[in-house]
């Protein structure tokens, strides 16, 4: 049967190797790539003297938020591993990078994407990690049952 | 740089980005009312592009212009990407893949505005 409804034909379940709630992830992971890398490199290279500090965590994010995007788009043990490792730092990050610039705005003098627990970011940044590891250990846990 | 195309860019993303959670909801892929949604939503993407070079042209420059341009530029690319990635996912959640692009262009674009009035002149 051929389905021409608007929404789309009929999905596949999402039970399959890759793919499925893992892909939305790496697309979130994408865009904050895109986001962090682009605001860390016109920071560092137009006015790296006025805040090094900020300007270097907005790098190591993007950093991050890179190896977490391979590390899910390359699946499998390995590359789940990777991107566990990459989130678990990334929510670290997010927490403490967050509670100092609270804390210590002065420290802070630009925002970074972690400052304020991502706040510019509509909050994404501290909601991203926690997504992600709730999807790495599900599928993990699966792997062990399979 | 106009308020009234920035709104009328986020009214598109916000529809291609209910239509990709519709589409989870339902268990089904992506269909023609997604790619018309975002074909809109990249239509109007680009003008807003030609807008802004075209006042960049004549001397109407934002203060802080290699951001700008890099938030202009990762907005033309982003539903491309979307809808592309969201074509070649099988699963319910491919339509989630294209919300979370239309989203970020809705958010975007309001960043791009805030930039554009910060104008040096």
């Amino acid at each position: 049967m051929r389905d021409r409804s608007a929404l789309g034909p009929a999905a596949e379940s999402s039970d399959g190797a890759s793919g499925g709630p893992a892909r939305v992830l790496v697309v979130l992971y994408a865009i904050f790539t895109l986001a962090a890398g682009a605001r860390a490199t016109v920071q560092l290279s137009t006015r790296f003297a006025d805040a090094p500090v900020a300007y270097l965590l907005s790098a190591l994010a993007a950093v991050v938020y890179l190896v977490a995007t391979i590390g899910l788009v390359r699946g499998g043990r390995a590359g789940r591993r990777t991107a566990l490792v990459a989130i678990t730092v990334e929510l670290v990050g997010v927490l403490v990078v967050g509670t100092l610039s609270l804390v210590d705005p002065a420290a802070f003098p630009d925002e970074t994407v972690w400052s304020g627990y991502g706040r510019g970011y509509v909050y994404v940044p501290l909601v991203l990690p926690v997504l992600g590891l709730l999807v790495l250990l599900r599928r993990r846990a699966g792997d062990r049952e399979g | 740089m106009q308020t009234s195309l920035v709104v009328a860019l986020t009214v598109v993303a916000g529809v291609v980005t209910l239509l990709g959670i519709a589409s989870t909801l339902a268990r089904r892929q992506i269909g023609l009312a997604h790619l018309a949604g975002a074909g809109v939503l990249e239509a109007l993407l680009v003008v807003q592009a030609v807008v802004a070079a075209v006042a960049m042209a004549g001397g109407d420059t934002p203060a802080d212009t290699p951001t700008f341009l890099g938030y202009l530029v990762g907005a033309l690319l982003i539903p491309v990407a979307g809808v592309l990635w969201s074509r070649t996912e099988p699963t319910r959640w491919a339509g989630t893949v294209l919300a979370v692009a239309a989203a970020a262009v809705g958010v975007m674009v309001w960043r791009l505005l805030q930039l554009w009035e910060a104008t040096g002149a």
